[in-house]
């Protein structure tokens, strides 16, 4: 399914804010609830931030993708990089509270890789109604 | 898992986005630029030119896409931002173009914009992209 939304922007903490801007644009257009919508933006923006934080590099600077695609009542947002991949990093800068903080706010959460295994995706599904189940 | 490609690659200081036709195109597209502008210290008076020029886009350029999808390109560049508007059929930005034209007003593209060019590509289907650029100081 071709998504709705296709954003491609430098991975920078600058470009974060973009992104949640640009998805505030479901409460303009859909109607979405406003506490769905602040699970939205708040899901997508940890994605955004271990992108920027993780997924290069020191130094160096990658892509930053954003999908989002309407299904029905729900909402799938794929965040993605070209970075190496999701693993443990001891000297994380971070709490390790993004990925438990995108859990708890959306419906599933999945990480891995696009079907090409060139980019590390996380992939989150969130209703759009409260009632969906 | 999902592996769409994206039409154009960001260069340092880009926005690429492409939007299903559909009632997101403005707002997402109004928020982008908006976005963009203000991080680059535009002025207001340019900044609300840029909104009026993406409500323009938003509301035209839907009839001209190829394939129900519309392709932009935001580029800052010191003090100018380009607007690319991409994918349009065979001479879908001359339509879009002079489907701006407001009675008694004008076309708010040309009038808004310092420059504005149609580049046309011949490599597979026939197709037209119009750069729109604001200079704010």
């Amino acid at each position: 399914m071709t998504p709705d939304i296709e954003l491609a922007l430098p991975a920078r903490a600058a470009n974060i804010a973009v992104v949640r801007h640009a998805f505030g644009a479901l409460g303009e257009a859909l109607a979405v609830d406003e506490q769905i919508l602040s699970n939205i933006r708040l899901a997508v923006t940890e994605a955004c931030t271990n992108v920027v934080v993780h997924a290069y590099p020191d130094g160096e600077e990658g892509q930053l993708e954003i999908l989002a695609t309407l299904q029905e009542e729900k909402l799938v947002v794929v965040v993605r990089d070209e970075g190496p991949g999701i693993g443990p990093r001891p000297d994380s800068p971070g709490l390790g509270l993004g990925l438990p903080l995108i859990a708890s706010v959306t419906e599933s959460v999945q990480l891995g890789r696009d079907d090409g295994d060139e980019r590390t995706e996380v992939r989150m599904t969130f209703p759009l109604s409260s009632g969906a189940p | 898992m999902t592996s769409t490609p994206t039409q154009n690659e960001p260069g340092e200081n880009s926005v690429s986005l492409r939007l299903a036709n559909g009632p997101l195109t403005g707002p997402v597209l109004s928020r982008v630029v908006e976005m963009v502008l203000a991080r680059a210290d535009c002025p207001v008076n340019r900044l609300n030119d840029a909104m009026i020029l993406c409500d323009a886009l938003a509301a035209h350029t839907p009839a001209h896409a190829n394939d129900g999808h519309v392709a932009f390109t935001v580029v800052t560049d010191g003090r100018e931002i380009q607007l690319r508007v991409g994918e349009l059929s065979e001479q879908g930005a001359t339509k879009l173009l002079a489907d701006a034209a407001v009675p008694g007003i004008g076309n708010v593209l040309e009038r808004l914009s310092d420059e504005l060019r149609i580049e046309s590509s011949s490599t597979g289907h026939p197709r037209e992209e119009l750069i729109l650029t604001l200079h704010f100081d």
